[in-house]
C-alpha cells in the first residue's frame, strides 16, 4: 500500500525501450570521446603496429617479401594481430581498472546506469580503436604491394582479425577486474608482449618451443588470419581448432570478469 | 566459565559440527570401496588397490559420525520446537526432512540401483551374480543412506512425545531443573561419558553377530526400528535436546574438550588394535571390552569435537556457514556420485593413494557446483535450507519484522530496520534504525569510521546487511527500477576528468526516464558557469558541485548526500544549501552525512548520532541540544581552570590567554559562585551549547 501512495511519478519504473537505447548510445559516445580526448591513451595504440609494420615489412624486409608472396602475408598477419588486439586488450583493461579505482562502477551501479551499458559502450569504443589501428596498416599493405591477396582473401581476412579482437577484449575486461588502475598496464603487458613473440607470428620458433605456443591466444588469432587468407604454409592448426579456442578464451575470461565484478563491484 | 546458556554465536560452531558429521559421511562412502577384507558384491565396487589405512579411518570416522549428527539435531530440535511451537515445529520438519526423505528416495534409489548393478557387473568381470533377495520379513525396505531422516522422524515422535508427558507430570519443573542439573555436572565432571554409553554398549552386546568394523549396524534395511541404532542415536538425540535447555552444559563441553579427545584417541585406539587381532566378536570378554569402549568412544568423540568446535568456531565465518548450509544437500545427493566414481575408478591400474583423493576432490566439485547452481538459487535450497540465495554475490538480508508503527499519512521514504553489517571481524553497523519521510532532511552525524558511508551504501544497494530490512521507496532497493527515484552523491568517487560538466550531467540524464534538462539542471546545481571545462580541471569544491548537479538530474525523490560539503567555500555552501532547501520544499527526501554540524543546524528536521555503528541518539535539533542541556560561560578571570574544573555543576574548564571558558551543567550557580569569588570578573557571557558541542560530548561518551 505504501509503495501506491509513492509512486506518483515514472521515477522508479523501467526505463522505456527509447530511452534505454538513449542511455546506451550516450555511454558508448562519451567513452569514445574520452578516449579521443586521451591523446597519449588513443595515439600509440592506434599508430605503433602500423609504424612497426612500415617499418618490418615494407622497408626492412621489403625485398624478401617481393620473392616470397606468403610472407608477405604472414608479417601482415603478425602485425595486424598486434594491431587489432592492442586497443581491446589495453583499452578496456586500463579504462576498467581505473573506474573501478574511482568508484565510478559502483555510482552507475547506484545510480542506475541500464545494467551492462558500460560494458557495451567499452566494447563499442574498443572495436572503434581496433578499426583506426587495423586500417592505415591494411592501406599501408595494400598500396605498397606487400600484401599479394586477391580482394576476396584480404576482406575475409580482415573480417577474422577484427572478430579476432573479442577475445582480447574478453582478456581486457578479465584484467581490468582482477587489478587496479596503474597496475593494469603493467599485468596487461606481462601477458600481451610474451605472446607476441612466444606465439611465433613474428618470426618462426625453434621446433623445441613448439609445445608452449597454444597457450598463446595471439597464435590461434593468427592461425585463423592465416586460413582466412589461405595461406598454407603458415597454417599449423585446422580453422576449426582455431576459432574454437578463440571462442573457449572467450568464454573463460568472461566468466573471471563476471564472477569478480559480482563478488568486488 | 559463567557464560549464559545459548548465546547466539554458539550455533556457528554446532552448525559446522552438524556440517562436519555430514561431509564425513561422504569421505566414508568414498572409502568403502577400498576395503580389503570385504567380499565384492557388499559395496557397488571393489577397488583392484585396497588400502588397510582407510579401513582404519572409515572405522574411526563410523564410531561416532552418526551420533554427533544425531547429538546436534536433538540441539536444534529442541531449539526449533521452542522457537516455532509445535505445529509449525511439525510442518517445519515435515519440509526439511519428510519431504528430502520421500522425494530424494524417489529419484535416488534408482540411481543408486543401476549404479550398484554397473558396479556389482563389473567386479564380477561382465556378468551379474544372483543378486540377494530383501530379506521376506516385515518391514523390509531398502531406505538407502536416507535412513538417517526417517530414523530422525521417528525420534522427532517418541521425544515429543515423551516430553508432553513429563510436562505434564513435572508441572513445576523441579524434576526438569533437577535433569539440567545432571546433565552439565555429568559434562564437567567427565562421568556422562562413561554412563552415556553404557546402554548402547548392551545393545550392542546382545547382538547375535557382530563384525567390528561395523560400529552401530546402518538401519537401512528396513522400516522397523533396530535396537542398537535406536538406542545409540536416540540417546545422542535425547542428551542434545537436554544440553540445548541446561545452562552452562555448553560451556562445560566446550571447557573440555582436550581431555575428550585424548580420551576419544585412546578408546579408538584400542578398539583399532583389537580389531586387527579379531575382526569378529564371539561372546565373550573382548565382545564386552570392546562395546563398552565403543560407548565411550562415542561420546568423548561427540563432547571432544562439538567443544572444539564451540571453542574455535564460534565466530561468524561465511565460508563455513556456506559450507554448512550446502552439508545437507552434499550428503543427500552424494551417494551415486561417489559410487559412480568409484565404479569408474575401480580397475584403474593406480595406488589408491590417488584413487582416493580423487574420487572425494571430483565428488565434492560436483555436489557443491550442483549446490552452488541448482540447489542454492532455488526452491530446492529454499526446502532444505529454509531460504533461496543468489547464485552471484551477496543475498539480501534475511527479514526481521520488528518494525515500529508507522505513521499512515507519512509513510518513510527510506528506512534501515535492525540493520547490522559487518566487514569481517568489524562491525560497521550494529542493529541499527534509521529512517527519512517525505519533504524531510535526515541528517547523519558521526566521527570518521562510524558507519554513515555504509548506512547509505545499503540504501544504494549496493552492500547487502547480515540482519535487518532494508527499504527504499516501498521496497528493496536491490531492484534496478526502485533505484531510479533516487540521486546519489558519494564520498571518494571521481568522474571522468575527459569530460565536460555538461556531459556528465548529460550522460547521467540519460539513464532516467523524467529527467531535468540539462540546462535546469546545470542552473539548479549552481555550475552554469563551469559547464563547458573539464571534471579534471575543475577546483575540489567544483568537483563535488557538479557530483551534487549529477545526483538531481533524474528529479530523485529520495537524495543521497555524503559529505556534499566536503571542500566547499562559504559562498558555493550557502548555495549548495540554497539548492537543498528548494528540493525538500518540492518534495525530495534527502539523506545527508556531515561532519559540519551548522550544515546539520541549517538544514535538518532530523538528527542522528552515530558512533561505532550504534545511533547514540536521535531527535530534532532542538532535542538533541536539550538533551546535552549543557551550556558555555566565558569570562574574563584570572581564576586558574584548574580550580574551577573542580567546583560542582561544571563538566570543564579550558583557560586561553586571560579567557576562562567553562561547560557546566547548572550555569546559574557556577556564574553566582565566579562573581562572588573574583570580583573584577568581566565580559561575561553565557550561552546554549551548539549542537557542535553536544555531538562532541555525545560521541566521546560513546567511545
Amino acid at each position: 500500500m505504501n509503495s501506491l501512495t509513492l509512486k506518483t511519478t515514472r521515477a522508479d519504473t523501467p526505463l522505456d525501450s527509447r530511452r534505454a537505447l538513449g542511455a546506451y548510445l550516450a555511454e558508448t559516445r562519451y567513452e569514445l570521446m574520452r578516449g579521443l580526448r586521451n591523446p597519449a591513451f588513443a595515439l600509440p595504440m592506434t599508430l605503433i603496429p602500423g609504424a612497426l609494420y612500415l617499418l618490418f615489412a615494407v622497408v626492412i624486409a621489403g625485398e624478401a617479401v617481393d620473392k616470397d608472396p606468403t610472407l608477405g602475408a604472414f608479417l601482415f598477419g603478425g602485425f595486424a594481430v598486434m594491431a587489432v588486439t592492442m586497443p581491446a586488450l589495453f583499452g578496456i583493461a586500463t579504462s576498467l581498472a581505473l573506474e573501478r579505482d574511482m568508484g565510478l562502477m559502483r555510482l552507475k551501479r547506484a545510480q542506475p546506469a541500464p545494467a551492462g551499458s558500460w560494458l557495451v559502450a567499452k566494447i563499442a569504443s574498443g572495436f572503434v580503436f581496433t578499426l583506426l589501428a587495423f586500417l592505415p596498416m591494411l592501406a599501408i599493405a595494400v598500396l605498397t604491394g606487400k600484401l599479394p591477396l586477391a580482394p576476396p582473401q584480404i576482406v575475409a581476412m580482415s573480417a577474422a582479425l577484427l572478430a579476432g579482437s573479442i577475445p582480447f577484449a574478453a582478456l581486457g575486461l578479465m584484467v581490468g577486474t582482477l587489478v587496479n588502475g596503474s597496475a593494469a598496464p603493467g599485468y596487461a603487458n606481462l601477458i600481451y608482449l610474451p605472446g607476441c613473440y612466444l606465439s611465433g607470428m613474428f618470426f618462426p620458433l625453434p621446433k623445441s618451443m613448439f609445445w608452449q605456443v597454444p597457450i598463446w591466444p595471439q597464435f590461434h588469432l593468427n592461425q585463423l588470419a592465416m586460413h582466412a587468407a589461405g595461406v598454407t604454409k603458415y597454417q599449423f592448426e585446422p580453422v576449426a581448432i582455431a576459432a574454437a579456442t578463440l571462442a573457449g578464451f572467450t568464454v573463460m575470461f568472461s566468466a573471471v570478469a563476471i564472477w569478480r565484478l559480482a563478488r568486488k563491484g | 566459565m559463567n557464560t549464559l546458556p545459548h548465546p547466539e554465536n554458539r550455533l556457528h560452531a554446532l552448525d559446522a559440527v552438524r556440517g562436519f558429521a555430514l561431509l564425513l559421511g561422504v569421505a566414508f562412502h568414498a572409502a568403502l570401496s577400498f576395503m580389503p577384507d570385504w567380499p565384492p558384491g557388499i559395496w557397488a565396487m571393489k577397488d583392484n588397490s585396497p588400502s588397510p589405512f582407510l579401513r582404519d579411518a572409515a572405522f574411526v570416522a563410523h564410531i561416532f559420525r552418526m551420533s554427533l549428527f544425531f547429538f546436534i539435531a536433538g540441539y536444534f530440535g529442541r531449539l526449533l520446537f521452542h522457537k516455532l511451537g509445535a505445529r509449525t515445529f511439525w510442518t517445519n520438519r515435515a519440509k526439511r526432512i519428510l519431504i528430502p526423505l520421500v522425494a530424494g528416495w524417489a529419484v535416488l534409489y534408482p540411481l543408486i540401483g543401476y549404479i550398484w548393478m554397473t558396479g556389482v557387473t563389473k567386479v564380477f568381470g561382465g556378468t551379474l551374480p544372483p543378486m540377494p533377495e530383501m530379506p521376506k520379513v516385515l518391514g523390509a525396505f531398502p531406505l538407502t543412506h536416507l535412513w538417517f531422516l526417517y530414523v530422525l522422524m521417528l525420534i522427532y515422535v517418541a521425544v515429543i512425545a515423551i516430553r508432553a508427558l513429563i510436562v505434564r507430570v513435572d508441572g513445576d519443573q523441579r524434576l526438569r531443573n533437577r535433569i539440567d542439573g545432571i546433565v552439565t555436572d555429568s559434562i564437567d565432571k567427565s562421568y556422562g561419558i562413561w554412563l552415556l554409553g553404557l546402554p548402547l554398549a548392551f545393545a550392542l552386546m546382545g547382538l547375535p553377530f557382530w563384525f567390528f568394523w561395523q560400529g552401530i549396524p546402518t538401519p537401512d534395511q528396513s522400516l522397523i526400528p533396530a535396537v542398537p541404532a535406536s538406542i545409540g542415536f536416540g540417546t545422542a538425540f535425547v542428551f542434545g535436546w537436554l544440553v540445548q535447555r541446561a545452562p552452562g552444559a555448553l560451556a562445560a563441553i566446550e571447557k573440555r574438550w582436550q581431555a575428550n579427545l585424548v580420551l576419544a584417541a585412546l578408546a579408538t585406539g584400542y578398539m583399532l588394535y583389537q580389531q586387527h587381532l579379531t575382526p569378529v566378536a564371539s561372546p565373550g570378554t573382548t565382545k564386552t571390552l570392546f562395546a563398552l569402549a565403543f560407548g565411550v568412544a562415542v561420546w568423548t568423540w561427540i563432547f571432544g569435537l562439538t567443544g572444539a568446535a564451540l571453542r574455535f568456531l564460534s565466530n561468524f565465518s561465511a565460508t563455513r556457514r556456506y559450507i554448512a548450509d550446502a552439508s545437507y544437500w552434499v550428503y543427500l545427493a552424494h551417494l551415486p556420485v561417489v559410487a559412480a566414481l568409484q565404479v569408474w575408478v575401480g580397475h584403474w591400474p593406480m595406488h589408491w593413494g590417488l584413487k582416493y583423493p580423487f574420487i572425494l576432490v571430483a565428488s565434492f566439485a560436483v555436489l557443491f557446483l550442483s549446490y552452488h547452481l541448482l540447489v542454492r538459487p532455488t526452491f530446492i535450497g529454499q526446502l532444505l535450507n529454509g531460504r533461496k540465495h543468489r547464485i552471484f554475490g551477496r543475498d539480501p538480508a534475511p527479514i526481521v519484522r520488528a518494525t515500529p508503527p508507522e505513521d499512515q499519512n507519512n509513510p518513510a521514504v527510506a528506512s534501515l530496520r535492525g540493520i547490522t553489517k559487518r566487514y569481517g571481524a568489524v562491525t560497521a553497523l550494529n542493529a541499527i534504525d534509521l529512517e527519512v519521510r517525505r519533504g524531510e532532511l535526515l541528517a547523519v552525524l558521526g566521527p570518521n569510521g562510524a558507519g554513515k558511508s555504509t548506512a547509505i551504501s545499503l540504501w544504494l544497494g549496493l552492500i547487502e546487511a547480515d540482519a535487518g530490512e532494508v527499504t527504499l521507496l516501498g521496497g528493496s532497493p536491490q531492484d534496478a527500477d526502485r533505484r531510479r527515484g533516487l540521486g546519489v552523491m558519494m564520498q571518494d568517487v571521481e568522474m571522468h576528468k575527459e569530460l565536460h560538466v555538461r556531459e556528465l550531467v548529460a550522460l547521467a540524464s540519460s539513464y532516467y526516464n523524467d529527467p531535468l534538462p540539462v540546462e535546469e539542471t546545470l542552473r539548479r546545481a549552481g555550475v552554469t558557469n563551469i559547464a563547458d571545462r573539464r571534471y579534471g580541471k575543475l577546483s575540489g569544491g567544483q568537483k563535488r558541485l557538479a557530483q551534487f548537479a549529477v545526483a538531481i538530474c533524474g528529479q530523485p525523490r529520495v537524495l543521497f548526500l555524503d559529505e556534499p560539503s566536503v571542500g566547499l567555500d562559504i559562498q558555493a555552501r550557502t548555495a549548495l544549501w540554497d539548492s537543498i532547501r528548494a528540493l525538500l520544499a518540492s518534495g525530495c527526501s534527502i539523506v545527508l552525512t556531515t561532519h559540519y554540524l551548522e550544515e546539520a543546524e541549517a538544514l535538518a528536521d532530523r538528527v542522528a548520532v552515530v558512533a561505532k555503528g550504534k545511533v547514540i541518539a536521535s531527535g530534532s535539533v532542538d532535542e538533541m541540544r536539550a538533551m546535552v542541556a549543557r551550556r558555555q560561560i566565558a569570562c574574563e578571570s584570572n581564576l586558574p581552570a584548574e580550580e574551577v574544573r573542580t567546583w560542582p555543576g561544571v563538566v570543564d574548564a579550558q583557560r586561553e590567554n586571560n579567557r576562562l571558558s567553562i561547560t557546566a551543567t547548572d550555569a546559574e550557580a557556577v556564574v553566582r559562585r565566579l562573581l562572588a569569588t573574583d570580583p573584577t570578573l568581566t565580559r561575561l557571557e553565557v550561552r546554549q551549547a551548539g549542537l557542535n558541542e553536544a555531538f562532541t560530548e555525545l560521541t566521546r561518551e560513546a567511545a
